[in-house]
């Protein structure tokens, strides 16, 4: 067998193959998180299907609830998708969170400037500032990881606390965001041309969970459809043969790593824009690794992030009202995500490489057998 | 700034390093075999919980180290059996795991917050008034509690089984090579996790080092604040050498006992640049712009035993 058949045989990426492990594995994970939880839930003296009903009573009962459920998935579903496009290309950009204050940085100082311009036009303007902040911030972990071969992972969570700490200076008094004379540091309030519409009269929902979905699905096509997306793929599952075929894998991975943190910057900055209308120190506390939770539920998937991402603002609305009908609640919801993703992921990790490579050797042993 | 705000904080230092090192220990071992522990942050709430749930309820706090250390075991293997068995991405499985851990020791709190109303019995110091009294020295090192000193003495004794033992010559051959080493007949799935247990260990004694070395109470919510991922930066910064890696745990340490003073005395100085140190410096030392730094071969990938 010469290097090139092999090379073609393994960039050929099957779509059936992924497609049943893409759903059941998560499905499964996902139900023996519940059931784990539920168990701990039991063990706090607390009946699991009471704690569940109420869960599902706090997401879904009232177009109320359900629309809190759109607004908590509007950061889920960019920094999932941003996460998730990272994974596919194998590299793990998980530096949402450092992102998401980025874009909330550079959106804030547009969004507080009184400009006097169409609201439409303000918005967009805010939006490109925090594309622009958190775009260049996730340069910096993608030129380091493509350029100089440096520990993604590291360097992003690395970045995720500079990030915060950085946000926090900047909403400290004597910086020109600052709001005056506050008990609690935070950045002035975003002008009224700079906020986002609100859709439902007497809840928060502002389009965020639109825009996430709308960029899921493109990123999807992007992803599947695409030369570019191709590329993505075979740097995921083989960059060797990605190299071999003449991919500039080191600007590749930069990309990635940089439409990473715009996504990642845009769900900071429509935060701001259309929920919190301040920047203020941990205001996307633990949506970072949210959103890694997501990503990894939906397999890198962005199709998938649109459900997991609802399925994790369920949970955590859902856990609100359990926490208050049931006394068990919040630190739960929690316990249940983590583990979900716990299962998932030791269910089958570089698993389906494995199996890849075991086949091959199959083949390889039938060639010979073949020859001889 | 008088003699006296630098022999607090120096005190300060040492106080707030001790946990920070004792942690730093066990994940020396065990990024030298190659697996990066995340879940040391979650570890050490665990501990830091245990440790005073035990000191509540029994007074000794040789009994919350010895139970905090068994459960440290605990947790360490689970994280083990994730990284290394099954392989997932380790950086992924510490931050589900801290995430876990958070959650449960939030919902365990909930249930012993009567602990809330005294500060538990807490670490000793062993030293008599007169030592105490001398200028300087006596604040600084003799009103120390006895954790702080094994603390300090432990990182020696880490780094001599790391280099002169077979035993750490083992470790040292399983990040570096792990092919070599099962070549030679070493078990490389064992030892990777011995390392990893070791490192959950040393968290959950170092958390219980956390709350029961000073402050003798639990806040929910996450008191670790981010030290695991401390001491992630200070193993790196520290070259995985468990003596340089403490030092560089005291250095982190001091940044952060002299970010609180600044910001309780409400300077004017931006605090937030010296908590971003320790970070910033990590990253740097990781591009290898400052020296190349020796990380272990394999550091942060999974070992197939089917590779060759």
């Amino acid at each position: 067998m010469n290097k090139t058949d092999k090379f073609s045989n393994k960039v050929e990426i099957s779509f059936l193959e992924d497609f049943g492990t893409a759903i059941i594995r998560p499905l499964l994970g996902i139900f023996l998180g519940l059931l784990s939880g539920g168990i701990l839930i039991a063990a706090s003296g607390v009946n699991p299907f009471t704690a569940y009903a109420a869960m599902a009573r706090g997401a879904f009962s009232t177009p109320q609830s359900f629309a809190n459920v759109l607004v908590r998935a509007s950061p889920l579903l960019l920094g999932g998708a941003g996460v998730a496009i990272g994974i596919k290309a194998g590299v793990w950009n998980i530096g949402m969170e450092g992102y998401m204050y980025m874009g909330a940085i550079g959106a804030g100082i547009v969004g507080i400037l009184p400009l006097h311009i169409p609201s439409f036009l303000h918005i967009i303007l805010c939006l490109i500032a925090g594309i622009i902040t958190a775009g260049i911030w996730g340069s910096i972990p993608g030129y380091l990881r493509a350029y100089h071969g440096v520990n993604e992972v590291t360097v992003t969570i690395m970045m995720n606390y500079i990030a915060q700490f950085f946000c926090s200076w900047m909403v400290h008094e004597p910086q020109f965001m600052a709001e005056p004379g506050s008990f609690f540091p935070m950045s002035l309030s975003m002008v009224e041309t700079a906020k986002l519409p609100i859709l439902m009269r007497g809840t928060s929902l502002h389009p965020g969970f639109i825009i996430g979905i709308v960029l899921c699905i493109i990123l999807f096509l992007i992803i599947r459809l695409t030369a570019f997306g191709f590329q993505i793929r075979m740097l995921g599952t083989n960059p060797e043969a990605a190299r071999y075929a003449g991919v500039n894998t080191k600007k590749q991975i930069l990309t990635v790593f940089i439409i990473g943190a715009i996504l990642g910057g845009l769900a900071g900055a429509i935060e701001i824009l259309g929920l919190k209308y301040r920047v203020y120190m941990d205001f996307v506390a633990g949506v970072g690794n949210e959103s890694v939770a997501v990503a990894l539920l939906a397999s890198g998937n962005p199709i998938g992030v649109i459900a997991t991402a609802l399925f994790l603002s369920a949970l955590k609305v859902g856990g609100a009202t359990m926490s208050i009908s049931t006394g068990v609640g919040g630190p739960a919801t929690t316990i249940i995500i983590a583990l979900c993703v716990i299962f998932v992921i030791a269910m089958g990790q570089g698993e389906p490489k494995q199996l890849r490579l075991d086949k091959e050797e199959k083949k390889d042993v039938e060639v010979n057998q073949h020859v001889s | 700034m008088s003699p006296d705000i630098i022999i607090d904080w120096l005190q300060a230092v040492l106080r707030w390093g001790a946990p920070l090192i004792l942690v730093s220990i066990g994940e020396v071992y065990s990024e030298r075999t190659g697996i990066i522990d995340v879940g040391i942050e979650g570890i050490m709430l665990v501990g830091a919980l245990v440790g005073v749930i035990i000191s509540f309820f029994t007074g000794s706090v040789l009994l919350s180290s010895i139970v905090s250390i068994i459960i440290g075991a605990l947790l360490g293997l689970i994280v083990a059996f994730l990284t290394v068995s099954r392989k997932t991405n380790q950086v992924v499985t510490g931050l589900m795991l801290n995430l876990a851990f958070l959650g449960l020791t939030n919902i365990v709190f909930s249930f012993f917050s009567e602990t809330r109303s005294v500060r538990v019995n807490r670490f000793p110091v062993l030293f008599p008034e007169s030592l105490k009294s001398i200028p300087i020295l006596g604040p600084i090192f003799f009103s120390q509690p006895i954790s702080t000193w094994i603390a300090l003495i432990l990182p020696f004794l880490a780094a001599w089984v790391l280099y002169h033992t077979s035993w750490g010559l083992n470790i040292r051959a399983v990040g570096d090579n792990p092919q070599a080493a099962a070549t030679a007949g070493l078990p490389v799935i064992g030892l990777k996790y011995q390392a990893v247990i070791l490192s959950g260990i040393f968290a959950a004694f170092g958390g219980c080092v956390l709350t029961l070395g000073e402050v003798g109470y639990f806040a929910s919510g996450g008191m670790t604040a981010g030290r695991g991922f401390v001491v992630l930066a200070a193993v790196v910064v520290g070259g995985w050498d468990p003596v340089r890696t403490a030092l560089a745990c005291l250095l982190f340490g001091a940044t952060d006992a002299a970010q609180l003073r600044l910001q309780t005395s409400g300077s004017t100085v931006p605090y937030q640049f010296l908590q971003m140190l320790p970070y910033i410096i990590t990253i740097v030392a990781l591009s290898g712009l400052v020296n190349k730094s020796k990380a272990p071969k394999t550091w942060g990938q999974p070992y197939n035993p089917k590779d060759i």
